[in-house]
């Protein structure tokens, strides 16, 4: 549906896409890491794209991918990139929708911050960090937000086991010893 | 274009591939994702095209063809999703199911059922017979290790095959004709041959099942962890199947250069002991005791007679793995120790069938030899024993719970430190038994006859305080006064590869994840 | 009463960590410092736990540091290990005061990628609607009257509780449970309405518009009400987009937003209704939106009755649904697919899709990866109240702590749909 989006970016900008596609009426542009920041300016200002509103941004982890019916050289193996984050835009003028992926790998795994773009993708890109320890340069605030901090690991990688135990963590916030109020000692 | 090459380009459904030659349309289409279905062919077995389930449109053939039996053809023209590919197994679907009893409630197969898979992936329709079934024989006691059900079985012969090929005997076979036809033992014969179980692992559907696993566990709670049998010195590649700390089952895993696609029956029962006498925690003079003070006490005991190491003895173990047994090699080095033994099974020469049964039926005896060699030790087996045990030997730390030669007698008279998983054998008698890991319970590796070193991964945790083997030996060096630096297995990988020259290219595999089944699909 | 002991005044309880000696005498009464308040998790006002640490100067608050996640139930990690169906009783705790529309969700992302949407029977689609509207009913019903309690309005509170109750009551006839349903399926819905269902809810929303009335005249031209309402909490229309606000909220603010409108699924385009619209983007706007997007529910409630058709309530793609039980049990076939689809699940081909529906708060919406298995390789939940909560710093600025309230109340934040 909205092909035309996918065209006037691959015009526009022709070194920071690396492919586009259409899934079940999604499209998708695959965008270079190190372009990320500019295609995602061009996107939100340019009159015709207009893409002001942030839909999600999330990533996805390859380890596990072995589609059932899909061609075996499809299987992910070390050689591909493990990560891809994807960023979804939505314009109210225009009103069509678009999703950023960016491919990125195991070992290497960050690439620009949306955060100063869109704002949304403030608390977004801390949600993926903390699922999945994607570090965004130039975010203004990265850390945990739904996991506390001392929790170690990322859960949400294909290789973080489900039933993985995390140990307890003393608040290190709270006094030790409660402040005695005035009536302290008087309940037994 | 005629190239003096062993590669074919043909097109499945539109999509062009290169296989090697002498590839079959069916093996070719599943490197595209396109699972054909089918029932009778297995890449370990002759190929008989008996189902029909396979049937693929090939252009400028006018009837369809077996995918299995069709071998690739340059330029070849594939199609399987026109509607007569698709009729055709839609329909061959709807006969095999026409008389199969409504079992899957209560059938083993169920959850790794090829049937099952089948049938959903490719059929899916509604029932259009409304006709009594075919009855037949539901519980045939086939043999010693397997029970068939007549109703269950599609006639894909894949275990007439196995007994014929991977055992070289002909037991099974199918009598009778039209939906009457069924499998039943060869005139004369039980279905007794040591590799009778590998039928259940190819029978499609739930006909064939093992007296050992049936009605114990549903196959999609099961989590498989790949291994290596320790039943004898053939090391066929294995998978435990496993769930809530425990093993349920063994099935092989193929390895082209090993075992295949097969292993022997004694090797899938040895998943047993691991839960049959375990020692779950260390013994200090037959009481349990912790590590420490069990370390302590052997440390204590040994101090004694290592003032002169000539006193002291090793006993290796062929059951055990290289990172056990290099690191108490390694230990027994450093001590000066003057006796090293290696102890193991005696041999069964009625086993050696040329096939992958061998009559060693030691895990490891090639490991201990290469890693005693490589270490300049000079090991004797312990039925020398037998023969009297030497006047200065006093005190002894056994590897293992297999000690052929060392009876109650002689066992008593020697301060015996024992590292053990079971509690059997010279565990009873020692001074100090300290727990170790199973086969099945750490990483570790083993080598089989041929030289092989093959990577065990572990399924579970070991029982109670039991720890990996050469793990305890580290403790103990310490406590006595010995530096092994080890943390890791991968450490101790190292430095044994480092010194058997033979392994100095060999590689610590990470450990993997295991598989559960229920994400796996159907194994058939 | 007995003297404080050791040694810390009530001042410096109340006050901070200062040690009273160092203060001057006007200091002591009035320290000059920043302070540090901490608001939740555990709190009334804070729905479905969150914590707020307020940096407040007096009563002012200067920055607030909104922590969420105490309610984080790790939803996308167990859904990769469920069938597609059996991620529905998650879903039904991700909204937890609209679960039919969660429900919907992931049955449309699933659809998606299957190729199913628009091929439902209508009659499945209709029902979808009927009992999405009754969630968002609901759902503005308890946003609403848990806000107006908070303010001190009790009386409201009880009357559109009274009316959730008899939603639920009637939600608890269709699905089983009043809260958690896991009523629809992919294909449609798993059992049809029940007899007499239509009667029973007009006559429920006749009821409930009358208290509706009742609660209007309580509440909307209240002073008090108006005075920490109106005013507060004011997001302007280009914040709103920024930051990625749907729903009441945007709309409160003049985005002119409704995905039913704007991106119509299901049967929306046979049914009329308005999408109300504010204009300064404060507190009482949000509650004006939601109070007339009710009304205006009710009214989709009532075509919907007017047009739904008769027919089957689930697909009868053999991919998505279960055999009936007398085939189930009597042909092996039958018996196949029933066990592969417990056992295995649903399966949808490889793909990814990301497939979103007006909820209670805005768009809500299910990216899904596929892997041609019967679970999902991955399935992330676009929260409205995560991103909504994210802007609760910035409304915050510069307004009182009792404005914190009304705010909080207003946005609607779901813990269970914040947190996943």
């Amino acid at each position: 549906m909205s092909q035309k989006v996918l065209d006037a970016l691959t015009a526009a900008l022709p070194g920071a896409v690396v492919r586009t596609g259409s899934a079940h009426g999604d499209e998708i542009a695959w965008i270079k890491r190190e372009e990320l920041v500019p295609a995602a300016t061009w996107l939100r200002d340019d009159p015709k794209m207009l893409f002001d509103a942030p839909v999600f941004c999330t990533c996805i982890d390859w380890l596990d991918w072995k589609p059932v019916g899909r061609p075996v050289a499809e299987y992910w193996n070390e050689t591909k990139p493990r990560f891809t984050v994807a960023y979804q835009l939505r314009s109210t003028t225009h009103k069509h929708r678009l999703r950023l992926e960016i491919e990125l790998p195991e070992n290497d795994a960050r690439l620009p911050s949306l955060a100063d773009l869109w704002p949304a993708f403030n608390w977004q890109e801390r949600e993926t960090f903390d699922m999945y320890g994607i570090r965004f340069d130039g975010h203004p605030d990265l850390r945990r937000i739904y996991l506390y901090e001392e929790f170690v690991g990322y859960p949400l990688r294909k290789d973080y086991p489900k039933e993985k135990r995390q140990p307890l963590v003393r608040r290190d916030d709270l006094p030790i010893n409660p402040i005695k109020g005035p009536h302290a000692g008087e309940h037994k | 274009m005629t190239e003096a090459t062993d590669k074919v380009t043909l097109t499945i459904d539109g999509q062009s591939i290169t296989v090697p030659k002498g590839t079959n349309v069916l093996e070719a289409a599943k490197l595209l994702g396109n699972d054909i279905s089918a029932f009778c062919y297995h890449p370990g077995l002759p190929i008989v095209a008996q189902c029909r389930q396979c049937l693929v449109s090939i252009e400028k053939n006018p009837k369809l063809q077996p995918s299995c039996q069709q071998v690739v053809g340059e330029g070849m023209v594939v199609h399987t999703t026109d509607p007569q590919s698709t009729l055709a197994r839609k329909q061959q679907l709807e006969f095999t199911l026409v008389n199969h009893p409504i079992d899957c409630p209560i059938c083993d197969k169920a959850g790794e059922c090829t049937l099952q898979k089948l049938y959903f992936d490719h059929d899916n329709a509604d029932s259009r017979v409304d006709t009594a079934k075919v009855h037949k024989a539901k519980v045939v006691d086939l043999g010693p290790t397997i029970v068939l059900d007549q109703e269950r079985c599609i006639l894909c012969s894949r275990c007439i095959r196995t007994c014929d090929v991977v055992a070289g005997q002909h037991q099974l076979e199918f009598a009778n004709r039209g939906d009457h036809e069924i499998l039943t033992t060869a005139p004369g014969e039980q279905l007794d041959n040591p590799y009778s179980l590998n039928t259940v692992d190819v029978c499609p559907v739930g006909a064939l099942t093992a007296k050992d696993f049936r009605f114990t566990m549903r196959a999609w709670e099961l989590e498989a962890t790949p291994s290596v049998c320790n039943g004898c010195a053939t090391g066929c590649n294995i998978e435990i199947h496993h769930k809530n700390e425990r093993a349920w089952r063994l099935v092989p895993r193929l390895n082209a250069e090993v075992n295949q696609y097969w292993m022997c029956d004694e090797g899938r029962t040895t998943y047993h002991p691991l839960r049959e006498e375990r020692l779950a925690s260390a013994i200090v003079d037959g009481l349990p005791a912790s590590w420490d003070k069990a370390i302590q006490a052997a440390a204590k005991r040994l101090g004694v007679f290592l003032k002169d190491a000539s006193q002291v003895g090793v006993v290796l173990s062929a059951l055990c793995s290289n990172e056990d047994n290099y690191a108490l090699a390694k230990l027994a080095k450093a001590w000066g120790a003057g006796h090293v033994y290696v102890a193991g099974k005696p041999p069964v020469p009625a086993r050696a069938d040329g096939k992958l049964r061998v009559a060693d039926v030691n895990p490891n005896a090639t490991g201990v030899k290469a890693i005693c060699e490589a270490l300049g030790l000079n090991p004797i087996a312990t039925y020398e024993l037998d023969r009297g045990v030497p006047a200065n030997l006093r005190a002894l730390v056994v590897l293992g719970d297999v000690v052929p030669g060392l009876d109650a007698t002689k066992l008593k008279e020697l301060e015996v430190i024992s590292l053990a998983a079971h509690e059997r054998g010279p565990v009873p008698h020692a001074r100090v038994a300290l727990p170790i890991a199973a086969w099945a319970e750490t990483g570790a590796t083993t080598t089989n006859h041929k030289g092989l070193v093959q990577r065990m991964h572990a399924a579970f945790a070991p029982p109670g305080a039991a720890i990996a083997g050469w793990d305890a030996v580290v403790r103990l060096a310490a406590a006595t006064g010995q530096k092994l630096a080890w943390t890791h297995p991968r450490d101790v990988f190292k430095d044994m590869t480092q010194t058997v020259v033979a392994w100095k290219d060999l590689a610590w595999q990470r450990d993997v994840r295991p598989l559960a089944l229920r994400f796996a699909g159907s194994r058939g | 009463m007995a003297p404080i002991t050791d040694g810390q005044s009530l001042k410096q309880l109340v006050l901070g960590r200062k040690d009273v000696q160092d203060m001057s005498d006007t200091e002591a009464d009035l320290p000059p410092d920043l302070m540090t308040v901490n608001m939740g998790p555990s709190h009334p006002a804070m729905h479905g736990t969150v914590r707020i640490v307020l940096t407040v100067d007096g009563e002012k608050i200067v920055k607030g540091d909104v922590q969420p996640g105490y309610l984080h139930r790790c939803f996308e990690k167990e859904s990769e290990y469920a069938t597609y169906t059996q991620v529905f009783p998650y879903t039904d705790r991700l909204n937890y005061v609209s679960p039919m529309i969660n429900n919907c969700g992931w049955a449309m992302a699933v659809e998606k990628l299957m190729g199913l949407t628009g091929k439902l029977p209508r009659r499945a689609e209709y029902v979808r609607v009927i009992v999405s509207e009754m969630s968002r009913i609901t759902d503005h019903l308890t946003c609403v009257g848990a806000s107006a309690m908070e303010l001190g309005a009790f009386t409201p509170f009880l009357y559109l509780l009274k009316c959730r109750e008899w939603l639920y009551q009637l939600l608890e006839k269709v699905s089983g449970a009043r809260l958690t349903h896991s009523y629809v399926r992919v294909g449609g819905v798993s059992k049809d309405l029940p007899d007499g269902f239509a009667a029973e809810l007009l006559g429920c929303l006749d009821k409930i518009a009358s208290v509706m009335v009742e609660c209007e005249s309580l509440l909307n031209n209240n002073k008090i009400f108006r005075d920490r309402m109106a005013g507060i909490g004011k997001l302007t229309k280009e914040d709103a987009i920024k930051t990625g606000c749907v729903g009441p909220i945007a709309r409160a603010a003049g985005v002119d937003y409704d995905v039913r409108r704007d991106y119509p699924y299901s049967i929306y385009p046979e049914v009329e209704f308005d999408v109300p619209l504010g204009t300064t983007g404060d507190c009482y706007d949000r509650y004006l939106v939601r109070i007339e997007e009710l009304k205006q529910s009710m009214r989709i409630l009532r075509q919907c009755f007017a047009q739904i058709p008769d027919g089957p309530v689930m697909s009868d793609d053999h991919r998505v649904t279960l055999p009936a039980k007398g085939a189930t049990y009597n042909t092996i076939e039958s018996m196949i697919r029933h066990f592969k689809h417990i056992v295995d699940g649903v399966r949808v081909p490889a793909g990814e899709g990301y497939a979103f529906l007006e909820g209670g708060n805005g768009e809500l919406g299910f990216f899904v990866v596929a892997d041609g298995t019967g679970r999902p390789y991955k399935a992330y939940c676009r929260s409205p109240s995560f991103v909504h909560l994210s802007t609760a710093e910035m409304l915050f600025k510069d307004h009182f702590i009792a404005d914190v309230v009304p705010i909080f109340g207003m946005i609607n934040m779901i813990g269970g749909e914040c947190d996943k």
